[in-house]
């Protein structure tokens, strides 16, 4: 790519670490400021950018920063309590938390990513932070970001043949479990359809290729063309937010137990009105992907979702749950050495060639238009080159974090089998262990992001 | 037609002498639970299914991101850098007869008035190496755009497999150049016509032409069922990204304050951006009208402009649309033949 | 390899430019390339991509006439990314240009003729073109009739040349603005483009009309002019779809079989009533 520094002039001889400070205006500028004026000298390897606040500052910068070659970045603003803006930098330290725990996920070498509390007296620490952030980078040598090439093969997951994963706990399952579903599903469709009470049920019927597809019903007598079986994978909630079901509300929509979670991810953010639509719930089994279960449902201990307005088949929650195998794998790819990790997920977003079915079968990214589609600032290169991909992948990763339910489906219809259900699910477990939070559940709470608790840990902030 | 055999156990050896003659190979293989066409070396690595692979050759030909030319800039000036396309020899391997055909569709495209200079470079250095059908998948709904698992439109050699062997059909001189690379390899042969063969066109099931659509689609632009049958589609550029005959692209910029490039990527009617302008009006505003252009433009337009339907019926769009949407299916039910 | 590129641009530098309204301006650029400056043929109504490196590209319309050589112009309105980093530009900066692409007018056909051009907003640009095309070529045509609108006074376009083109035999400029955009010094017409047209009720008697503007002016226009019984082979209209190549490949700017980059942007109303609503 030519627009880029090529990695063999960042490696010359004399090569200084750069770094990219990233301060608040009140605490950490007023502290660098005084570092100067007490003749105090450090590192002119850093490169100070000023905002109002650290609650201003976009993860996204820093994925700017390294694409356009830092070797490092910081951010720095006031501590817990002395925000210019009260809570600017509460809400900061969760976001970045999250990012922090992405970067180490993907293999980001961790010195390069820090976080600190300098205050408008402690010129003295800021000395010492961005010292000893710069000979940590001196110690890394170049950043390979910006995702520059990769040597040797990725490491791989290899991980269907030998994970420990056993598919037994849903080999109960039977096909009768689904029938009886299917045929209450029908009556309860043609009741709802023939009282007015939805203007169109949307659900699964056959599909002329693969074995369930989308169907919207419109009339009582069509109600039997619906169907419930192990190939109900789709979550058709995605459609509730679509501009061309504007015209079938209320709309009655067949839901999943997983599905029902994006239900609540979606009133939670207002996307959907709940009069607009009536939850029609089926008791979910389990459904399968090319044949096998897919990893979601080995997990799940629900029939029913949290958001039902009607409920076909049973609502006793299930004993067959067990471990789920995605967590296997993300502890799998967690023992590799980060650049094994950085190699692998390289690879992984290389292969992208940026149809964006991951965000078309999202029912949580609703935004019109999406942040990768502007072009005024253009955030995310458009190009299906690796630096794109990385962008892309990342911008989507965080945007989802804390509000991804885990349904799979980007995964499930990704062409080229990038494995976004593991950054989803890694972030999903880091807002579970930091904040006690789990999407999905509770309407009437704020998403994690958009709020802080004045006493989350902040133990990667020096 | 010219016919050899080929002992299949040679194909490795062949591989080896169109290597050694300055050419790459290119054929299916799997990387990481992928198929997809790679440059390889061990014909062990050659992983061919029934049915199309399922990520098109058109990459090779039409790659998703190409640089048209770079630029930097100096007090003031800017310095255009033109783009050098390297390309070797190189040879497509086990594409299947709807893989070969799509090319010929890309070629219409591509090489008509003004030819792409990077498409004509890439496509004359390249050599197709057919491998006719024993088997379809119910994806398949070639017969119904006026192929068969035995057609030879845009191949350059054919094989046929035949037990531990492959016919080989030269179908044009650049075929029979491969030939000649290792001559001793290959034994004259004898062999029924390609279509004589013992093809599963027989039990094919989609068949219903859809060669003779396009008026009739065309009548039904202000139709309603457009909406009935885009309501569910998503917008993802899965249909048109996997489709080997799809071939709409962008333009854009990509720099810094030293320098940029210009590319072209590839683009698909199915995103809300394709048509939108600048002021805000958008052509095809909903999600069903870009259906019906992506129908439309393969079964009424395309047969308009270049006398032919820009459809192989490979399948893939509606064998990996995440919702389901089967083009074939579709344009039955638009021209009233089926219903679901 | 180096191989046939035709997105490669020539550079063109920024020699003039004009301020037509708060938001809309002109262009004069001459290429960098002494051999182009006169080597460098267009019809009137063809168009070209122009780039700001770093930025991107945008089409505009060929703003000035073929007949007067040396530099071409380009009017456009500040809209997207491209626009305003062209806005961003001064005298003196390089920017890419490549074209000329498109049918352009079927000035041959109007030969002899009246014309009646009918122009909205930045909908002028490639009527200037083929105004100056005319007045350079003055006894080719016949009498010209041009009715120009806009939204406001402060938003018409081209005033300076407005004003000599009236003053030109055989010429007569009809200028309008939308109801609510007059000003107490304001001479002209107040109303829509349509509803004036309707008024001012010209006779078919062979002309032909020439009509630009935004879709839904045009839309309105042509409603008008049929209602007046000029024959719709003999109005003409200019599409304006979004762009990437123009050379007929990247498959944007299709309204049914037709590139609008390569068989147009210039149709009759007779060639739009044979596409599908698609633009």
């Amino acid at each position: 790519m030519a627009a880029v520094r090529t990695d063999s002039e960042r490696t010359e001889k004399g090569w200084e670490p750069k770094l990219i400070a990233f301060v608040c205006n009140w605490c950490t500028y007023a502290g660098a400021d005084a570092a100067g004026t007490r003749r105090m000298l450090y590192s002119p390897c850093v490169r100070i950018i000023r905002f109002p606040c650290t609650g201003r500052i976009d993860p996204h910068f820093i994925v700017r920063a390294f694409e356009q070659g830092a070797d490092g970045v910081l951010v720095s603003g006031c501590h817990p309590g002395d925000c210019h803006y009260v809570s600017g930098n509460l809400l900061a330290r969760r976001r970045f938390a999250i990012f922090k725990a992405l970067m180490d996920f993907l293999g980001l070498e961790p010195e390069r990513l820090s976080f600190s509390w300098v205050s408008a007296t402690e010129a003295g620490k800021w000395v010492e932070v961005v010292n000893s952030r710069v000979e940590a980078l001196r110690k890394l040598g170049p950043a390979r970001v910006p995702w520059g090439t990769l040597s040797g093969p990725p490491p791989s997951l290899n991980g269907r043949s030998v994970a420990p994963m056993p598919q037994e706990p849903l080999s109960q399952v039977k096909p009768d479990d689904y029938q009886a579903v299917e045929s209450q599903l029908r009556q309860l469709a043609e009741g709802l359809l023939a009282t007015g009470q939805v203007k169109a049920v949307l659900g699964y019927g056959k599909g002329s290729l693969q074995q369930a597809t989308p169907i919207v019903i419109t009339n009582a007598t069509e109600a039997n063309q619906l169907i419930f079986n192990e190939h109900c994978v789709q979550n058709l909630t995605v459609y509730l937010t679509s501009p061309s079901f504007r015209s079938l509300r209320p709309l009655g929509v067949v839901v999943k137990a997983c599905d029902s979670k994006s239900l609540v991810g979606l009133l939670q953010e207002d996307q959907v009105k709940r009069e607009d639509f009536r939850a029609i719930a089926v008791s979910c089994p389990g459904v399968k992907v090319n044949g096998r279960w897919a990893d979601k449902c080995l997990s799940c201990d629900q029939r029913i979702g949290p958001i039902a307005d009607h409920i076909v088949g049973s609502s006793e929650p299930k004993s067959t749950a067990g471990a789920d195998p995605r967590d296997w794998e993300i502890q799998t790819i967690e023992k590799w050495a980060p650049a094994e990790r950085w190699n692998f997920w390289m690879n992984q977003f290389s292969r992208c060639i940026r149809c964006y079915a991951c965000r078309a079968v999202c029912p949580l990214c609703y935004c019109q238009p999406c942040i990768a589609d502007k072009n005024r600032p253009q955030w995310i290169p458009t190009s299906p080159h690796l630096k794109g991909n990385v962008s892309w992948n990342l911008f989507r990763a965080l945007h989802l974090a804390g509000r991804c339910i885990g349904c799979d489906e980007c995964t499930r219809v990704c062409p080229v089998g990038i494995r976004l259900d593991l950054i989803n699910r890694r972030l999903s477990l880091e807002v579970a262990k930091r904040f006690g939070y789990e999407p999905g559940k509770d309407p009437s709470v704020p998403p994690p992001l958009a709020t802080y608790r004045p006493n989350d840990p902040g133990e990667f902030i020096l | 037609m010219k016919i050899w055999t080929l002992q299949k156990k040679r194909v490795g050896d062949w591989m080896a002498a169109l290597r050694a003659a300055g050419k790459e190979v290119l054929a299916p293989c799997e990387a990481d639970g992928l198929l997809r066409f790679r440059p390889i070396d061990d014909p062990s690595a050659i992983a061919v299914r029934p049915g199309p692979c399922p990520f098109p050759f058109k990459e090779w030909l039409f790659p998703p991101h190409q640089v048209l030319f770079s630029y930097q800039f100096e007090g003031g000036k800017v310095n255009l850098r033109e783009e050098e396309v390297l390309v070797n020899d190189q040879v497509g391997l086990f594409l299947r007869p709807c893989d070969a055909a799509a090319i010929k569709i890309l070629d219409t495209v591509f090489l008509s008035d003004p030819p792409d200079g990077f498409y004509q470079l890439r496509r004359s250095h390249l050599t197709i190496v057919t491998l006719g059908c024993r088997q379809a998948v119910p994806s398949c709904f070639c017969p119904a755009v006026g192929l068969s698992p035995t057609s030879l439109e845009g191949s350059d050699l054919f094989l046929w497999e035949e037990d531990d062997r492959f016919l080989v059909y030269g179908v044009s001189e650049k075929g029979d150049r491969l030939v000649q690379v290792s001559p001793d390899l290959f034994e004259p042969g004898e062999g029924p016509e390609p279509d004589q063969l013992p093809s599963p066109l027989p039990f094919m099931e989609r068949k219903e032409p859809l060669t003779n659509v396009g008026q009739k689609l065309q009548g039904l632009f202000e139709s309603d069922l457009w909406q009935e049958v885009g309501r569910t589609c998503l917008g993802c550029g899965i249909c048109a990204y996997l489709c080997p005959t799809c071939h709409c692209f962008d333009i854009v910029d990509e720099s810094d304050a030293y320098s940029g490039i210009r590319c072209r990527n590839w683009d698909c009617c199915a995103f809300p951006l394709f048509t939108l302008h600048a002021s805000g009006h958008n052509p095809r505003p909903d999600q069903p009208s870009r259906y019906r252009q992506r129908v439309l433009h393969k079964f009424a337009y395309f047969l308009q402009t270049f006398q032919q339907n820009m459809c192989v019926g490979c399948g893939r769009c509606s064998l990996f649309c995440p919702v389901g949407m089967d083009i074939y299916q579709i344009v039955l039910q638009l021209t009233g033949r089926c219903l679901v | 390899m180096k191989v046939r590129n035709d997105y490669l641009p020539d550079l063109v530098r920024i020699v003039a430019m004009t301020d037509e309204t708060v938001d809309l301006r002109t262009l004069r650029l001459v290429f960098e390339d002494p051999s182009l400056r006169d080597r460098f043929s267009f019809l009137p109504g063809q168009f070209g991509q122009y780039s700001v490196f770093g930025v991107g590209e945008a089409v505009f319309t060929i703003a000035s006439s073929p007949t007067r050589k040396g530099y071409i112009e380009c009017s456009f309105k500040l809209m997207g990314k491209v626009t305003t980093a062209l806005r961003d530009l001064e005298v003196g900066d390089l920017i890419g240009f490549r074209g000329p692409y498109g049918n352009g007018f079927p000035v041959e056909t109007l030969k002899g003729r009246d014309l009646l051009i009918i122009g909205g907003g930045v909908g002028m640009a490639p009527l200037k073109s083929l105004i100056e095309f005319c007045l350079d070529n003055r006894r080719d045509f016949g009498e010209v009739t041009i009715l120009n609108g806009a939204r406001t006074v402060a938003d018409l376009l081209y005033k300076k040349e407005m004003e000599e083109w009236g003053q030109q035999e055989g010429v007569r400029v009809i200028q309008t603005v939308d109801p609510g955009g007059e000003t107490p010094e304001w001479r002209g017409k107040v109303g829509l483009i349509p509803n004036v047209l309707n008024e001012l009720a010209p006779k078919p008697d062979g002309k032909f009309v020439v009509v630009c503007g935004p879709p839904i002016m045009i839309k309105f226009s042509l409603q008008v002019l049929d209602r007046l019984g000029f024959s719709p082979d003999r109005v003409i209209t200019t599409m304006e779809n979004k762009m990437k190549c123009g050379l007929g490949k990247c498959g944007r700017c299709n309204i049914g079989p037709v590139y609008v980059c390569k068989d147009g942007p210039v149709f009759t109303a007779a060639d739009l009533a044979r596409l599908p609503r698609d633009y």
